[in-house]
């Protein structure tokens, strides 16, 4: 996670608003700085780390709004919106490896079962077509039970429908950036705040 | 999700050093008015406006770290982020558990064992994580945290903490 940049030049025993001000321009600056990397989807990273840097803004924005005249509630509101779709996004790029993960532990389990059985059950010697064919049947109802082949299909199911989700919220997330670079969100609500 | 609490005496025109005190102040309390009820486990969204709460209060020391000496203010904020973080993986399974109770209908019978497996496995680490939670409360409590986290806000700011009539929003 990208740590919050230092700020300088604050006075304590000075009023709210110009060290808000300062603290401010600075976070401002660490939300766009992601700019260059989110319009590609694969940008795990950046996009997390914005998300971040939205929430630092977004609760500074709440903290420091008595300080200044304008109203800062609609800006608040934009930031959290663009923050929740990141969060959304992010939770899908957590469970997505972690489905991926549950799969090979699943398969791994299956042949550790698969082996057991074999060595418990395995046919020694020579059998006739229709003695293969039941054991085999018994074999496979017995991995059944000791397996866990029951369990793989809604893992699977699990995992095409998140990454389905994450397609469509980056989709909408990147229709809501672009929305507010059209806008020139940063710049009003840099005029808010006069920095 | 939990409004975030007033902060009482905070003025347009207060020192930055003065709203330290009294942002910080409300946001411990806002926090640990949630102790309980997160503790007892019957309500996921308790321990969820907690978790919320801790992120106001870092946020809030992130923003006022100039009013403090830098070597105790780093110690104080490592407590609070250690709050965060404990409550924060029991919060990942609440919300992965409960968006999976959510969907789990939605997918034909064949699937469905599959997930309510994956249900089952979330249960049982969130029970493990319900005692580490629990353990850091109590080691807070045998510390005096609280009554030192607020001492050390007042010696820094000037602002009373006895003085200050805390509550939440509807109040």
């Amino acid at each position: 996670m990208a740590k919050p940049r230092p700020i300088t030049g604050l006075d304590p025993d000075r009023r709210l608003r110009p060290n808000a001000r300062r603290i401010l321009a600075v976070r401002i600056d660490e939300v766009w700085a992601f700019a260059p990397f989110v319009t590609h989807p694969g940008n795990v990273r950046e996009l997390h780390d914005m998300r971040i840097a939205c929430k630092r803004l977004r609760y500074l924005l709440e903290i420091f709004e008595i300080a200044f005249p304008a109203d800062l509630g609609s800006f608040i509101d934009q930031i959290k919106d663009l923050q929740d779709l990141l969060g959304d996004i992010h939770d899908r790029d957590v469970q997505v490896p972690m489905l991926h993960d549950h799969l090979e532990r699943l398969a791994e389990r299956d042949a550790a079962a698969a082996r057991e059985l074999m060595r418990q059950t395995g046919p020694g010697g020579r059998m006739s077509q229709a003695r293969r064919e039941a054991a085999f049947e018994r074999f496979r109802g017995q991995l059944d039970d000791a397996g866990t082949l029951s369990e793989r299909p809604g893992i699977e199911a699990l995992l095409t429908r998140r990454t389905r989700e994450r397609d469509e919220l980056y989709d909408r997330f990147l229709v809501e950036w672009r929305r507010l670079t059209t806008e020139r969100f940063r710049r009003r609500l840099e005029r808010a705040l006069g920095v | 999700m939990a409004k975030a609490w007033n902060v009482p005496g905070l003025l347009q025109d207060a020192t930055f050093r003065d709203a330290a005190g009294r942002v910080v102040v409300t946001r411990w309390r806002e926090m640990m008015s949630f102790r309980d009820g997160t503790l007892a486990g019957e309500d996921i969204e308790q321990l969820h406006a907690m978790r919320v709460s801790s992120r106001r209060l870092r946020a809030a020391m992130d923003a006022f770290a100039g009013a403090f000496p830098g070597k105790s203010f780093r110690t104080h904020l490592r407590v609070v982020k250690e709050i965060t973080d404990t409550l924060g993986a029991a919060r990942d399974l609440d919300v992965a558990v409960d968006g999976l109770e959510a969907v789990v209908r939605d997918f034909a019978d064949i699937e469905r064992p599959g997930i309510e497996a994956l249900v089952a496995e979330y249960r049982t680490h969130r029970a493990a994580e319900a005692t580490h939670i629990a353990a850091l409360f109590t080691r807070l409590d045998e510390e005096h945290f609280g009554q030192r986290f607020e001492r050390w806000v007042a010696r820094h700011t000037g602002v009373d903490p006895g003085g200050l009539q805390t509550q939440p929003e509807d109040h």
